[in-house]
């Protein structure tokens, strides 16, 4: 029955090509693949588009980040692309299959965790929750068991395992969730913003394990959605940085950082004062500015077009009465991309 | 082709042992017996009283008792299997934020369904047996299990089996739509108590209601439960069939609630990806 069902599957494949279910031939390495991808929710309110014309190519062996503020459309995007949502239009190929047309074979290829929730069975143990669903993903059971206790063991959850999962911490239990995504050996897995409300030390294992899991198979793809700009830059092959359903830009951070390069990025710590954000961007010069309180002073980020602009900028704080109390100039980061590209910084979209 | 059924079953195993740790193994197995028991037993022993009141007893109307019993013993089945589908679907996505998961897993979504409510249709199915036992012992039916049609019996349980379960599938996947669904179980299983005749004959029921009744096979389904365990000595519900008749009745009904099920399903869970109802922040 085995060897029939491999004999068919070539002649499946071929015939959902000839109709049209495959991408584009030359994208038969490509792990995730969409083509104006559209999502519209409605309600009795409003509208709003999720995603707007999203065309996305995500490479076998990558792990591509998906950065954007709150309601960005990131959760969106893996929700349709895990089969869970329909687009409302467009198309998504993951691992070549259609996430509409190709669900039920895709669901053997992929799996899912999101962060910042509190998923799962308190009555059950660690152990018994994830080999049950090692079992939903048809694996051995012995293997499943074997497997289970590598990662929990590198996860420092050794212990852990045998505790009913309401004994357990939310940084632990977002570990146990992601055993659960890389117990089944994805061929692509999908992380919804894994290390959101984790201590450092939390995300630093998160992260260090996906980068783990990755190497040990070079054909494994992570799809990973973050808002934190360093979790971007340092883990990820390539980013792109989605805003209000559009994808604003697309590379690898430090093509990404390079597009500010030729800018001046002083950062201009002033005590508090009049509001001074305006008049800042309206000066010629100052291609973009951001703003943020912390400790009782603003810190104001500046993306100036050459050095010339600065006694310029100098003037109008003196003109506005505000007393500086620091100024650095530093190496950009993607959150300067990101401002320059969207006008605005991630924390000012997230207010709306 | 092997494979892929033997992975489903492990599948489905582990559903099954995931409801019976999360829906009916509440922490101590002898509360979970006292309730599969209790409950039913008492629901027997109140209509019988009931009836004793109403009727004085008199001899004629003896097979009435019979035919109250027999109904309600079968009914827990559909009681807690009707209820236990609704509530382990909007469980685990309310409560315990796992549906999504559940979901998106490669076993089938009905399978695993199935699977979550196995254990409470098995305590259901004991149910059964213990309300016939309070029947045949306490209430003197004249229950003789050597006398008992077990094929027709079978036949008949199988096929009312299917039919249960191809409703409660397509119907709690429908309780997906709403945010405040908790609790429709129990109320829908409620309402087909009245369509079923297991208390009374669906010919009592309004015209167009009777009509809507006799559509269903849970009414036929009864009615040869209830020949096949006393023959002639129940009230009949259907007295101008023949138990030939009262089957094939059965097998119709049930083929047509298995295919109006599965389309029903195939609209529902597409229309539930559409709108994102299975991981939908609810009321819980
Ligand atoms: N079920 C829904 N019904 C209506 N609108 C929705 C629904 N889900 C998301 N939205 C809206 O779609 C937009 C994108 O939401 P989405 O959850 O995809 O953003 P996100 O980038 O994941 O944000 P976050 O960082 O907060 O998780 C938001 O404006 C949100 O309000
Ligand atoms: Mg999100």
């Amino acid at each position: 029955m085995k060897v029939f069902f491999h004999a068919l599957s070539p002649t499946l494949e071929s015939l959902s090509a000839v109709s049209g279910s495959h991408p584009s031939s030359n994208s038969s390495r490509l792990a995730v693949e969409t083509r104006r991808l559209t999502r519209v929710y409605k309600t009795r309110r409003e509208t709003t588009t999720a995603l707007h014309d999203v065309d996305l190519e995500v490479e076998q062996g990558e792990l591509f980040g998906v950065l954007g503020p709150n309601g960005a459309g990131k959760t969106t995007l893996i929700k349709i692309l895990v089969t869970l949502l329909l687009p409302t239009s467009g198309e998504a190929f993951v691992d070549s299959l259609d996430v509409v047309r190709d669900y039920k074979r895709l669901r053997n290829r992929i799996a899912m965790v999101s962060g910042g929730e509190q998923a799962g069975y308190g009555v059950l143990k660690v152990r018994e929750q994830l080999w049950m669903f090692s079992q939903f993903y048809g694996m051995d059971s012995k293997a499943a068991r074997r497997r289970i206790d590598e990662l929990l063991d590198r996860l420092g959850l050794a212990e852990a395992g045998n505790k009913e999962i309401t004994s357990l911490s939310s940084g632990m239990r977002q570990k146990m969730n992601l055993v659960r995504g890389l117990m089944t050996d994805p061929r692509v897995l999908f992380l919804d913003e894994p290390t959101v409300a984790l201590d450092v030390g939390a995300a630093r294992d998160v992260r260090s394990e996906v980068q783990r899991w990755m190497a040990e198979d070079p054909t494994r793809t992570v799809i990973l959605t973050t808002h934190y700009m360093q979790e971007a830059d340092e883990l990820c092959d390539r980013v792109a940085i989605v805003n209000r359903g559009r994808i604003v830009a697309e590379g690898a951070p430090r093509t990404l950082k390079a597009s500010v390069d030729e800018d001046v990025i002083v950062d201009l710590q002033l005590d508090p004062g009049t509001p001074l954000l305006d008049r800042l961007r309206a000066i010629e010069g100052v291609g973009a500015a951001s703003v943020r309180e912390e400790d009782g002073v603003d810190r104001f980020s500046l993306l100036l077009a050459d050095d010339a602009v600065l006694p310029r900028v100098m003037t109008t704080v003196e003109g506005a009465g505000r007393r500086v109390s620091g100024l650095v100039r530093r190496q950009p980061t993607l959150e300067d991309a990101f401002v320059k590209l969207v006008g605005r910084s991630m924390t000012e979209e997230e207010a709306g | 082709m092997g494979v892929a059924v033997a992975r489903q079953l492990s599948g489905y195993r582990a559903a099954v042992l995931l409801g019976w740790a999360v829906s009916s193994n509440w922490t101590r197995p002898i509360l979970f017996i006292a309730y599969s028991l209790l409950r039913p037993v008492s629901m027997a022993l109140i209509l019988a009283v009931m009836y004793t009141v109403i009727t004085g007893n008199a001899a004629a109307t003896r097979p009435y008792l019979a035919f109250l019993i027999i109904g309600t013993a079968f009914w827990s089945f559909i009681q807690e299997g009707v209820s236990e589908f609704a509530n382990g679907i909007l469980e685990d996505r309310g409560r315990y934020h796992i549906l999504k998961y559940a979901y998106i897993a490669p076993l089938g979504f009905p399978i695993y369904l199935v699977g979550r409510a196995t254990s409470k249709l098995a305590s259901a199915a004991a149910s059964v047996v213990i309300v016939l036992l309070v029947g045949a012992f306490a209430l003197h039916l004249g229950i003789n299990p050597l006398q008992i049609d077990y094929p027709l019996l079978v036949a008949a349980c199988l096929l009312a089996f299917v039919s249960v379960i191809a409703f409660a599938i397509t119907f709690s996947t429908m309780l997906l739509a709403g945010r405040d669904t908790n609790g429709y179980g129990d109320i829908i299983a409620q309402f087909l108590y009245l369509f079923s005749g297991a208390i009374f004959p669906i010919s009592v029921l309004p015209g167009p209601i009777a009509w809507i009744a006799s559509l269903s096979p849970l009414p036929y389904w009864l009615e040869l439960c209830r020949r096949a365990i006393l023959h002639a000595r129940v009230y009949q519900m259907f007295p101008n069939m023949s138990d030939g008749e009262v089957l094939l009745r059965l097998v119709v009904a049930t083929a047509g609630t298995v295919l109006l099920g599965y389309i029903l399903f195939r609209f529902t869970d597409r229309r539930a990806r559409r709108l994102g109802h299975i991981d939908m922040e609810v009321n819980w």
